[in-house]
């Protein structure tokens, strides 16, 4: 929750120009969008369903291939 | 180049958006910065974020003739919302005191002793968030009309209109408390 005081001290609430250029940086923002939009896959030996799958895909193919 | 041009480099090619960044990251800063009441680190965190999301969304972005900056405060202002609504404790906005006599003046409320103040303060505080977001872009981070009207995407007429209806509700509020 927000609450509203008034500043009597009269600090103002501007950021200097130091503060702002210790945030800006575009290369940390484009790594930080990077890791967030782009993480890596899983690989498929550790997706156990999509794992099972493939092996019962193989079996299936193999039993087709004994078969002919 | 203008900041069209720029946008539709940007949905192309990411690199563009670092000058979109350049342009807008003070000002995002200030804002946000100022909605939180100077809490420094949290405001760099803050317009990270708008820039990330900003960045990924850039391709649902539609240029409708308002300033790309207006879009980019939008999302500051969803995130400022957001981390107020996350956070447990309460935070304190400290307002400059003579932001707070235009608002009063505004409000048609006349000038008050340092009691009054609080006492005046505490009824803004009681007030729904969205309408203290309205008086806080308009009188205390100093945006016009047609500003807020961009952020909001709603007609200049109608920001003016929604201000006075929370300083007329303001004012209503204070002569009965008096």
């Amino acid at each position: 929750m927000r609450k509203f005081s008034i500043d009597k001290e009269n600090k103002g609430l501007e950021p200097s120009e130091e503060q702002i250029r210790r945030y800006k940086d575009f290369s940390r923002l484009h790594h930080d969008y990077e890791r967030l939009t782009k993480r890596g896959k899983k690989p498929v030996y550790q997706d156990p369903k999509l794992y099972m799958l493939i092996v019962l895909i193989g079996i299936i193919l193999l039993i087709i291939l004994l078969e002919e | 180049m203008t900041d069209s041009e720029i946008v539709a480099l940007a949905k192309e090619r990411q690199d563009y958006f670092g000058e979109l960044y350049e342009r807008y990251f003070d000002q995002i800063f200030r804002f946000v910065f100022k909605r939180l009441g100077g809490l420094e680190s949290e405001a760099g965190d803050i317009t990270q974020h708008t820039f990330i999301k900003a960045m990924a969304n850039l391709n649902k972005y539609e240029d409708r003739g308002l300033p790309f900056s207006s879009w980019l405060y939008r999302i500051a202002q969803n995130e400022v919302n957001m981390y107020f609504r996350n956070s447990k404790g309460n935070y304190t906005v400290e307002i400059d005191e003579s932001k707070f006599k235009d608002l009063c003046e505004e409000a048609e409320i006349n000038y008050m002793s340092a009691d009054q103040q609080e006492q005046l303060i505490n009824l803004l505080n009681k007030l729904e968030q969205e309408q203290l977001d309205l008086l806080e872009l308009r009188f205390f981070q100093g945006m016009s009309f047609k500003e807020i009207a961009d952020i909001y995407n709603i007609t200049e007429p109608n920001a003016k209109m929604r201000v006075y209806r929370i300083l007329e509700k303001l004012n209503k509020k204070w002569s009965d408390e008096k």
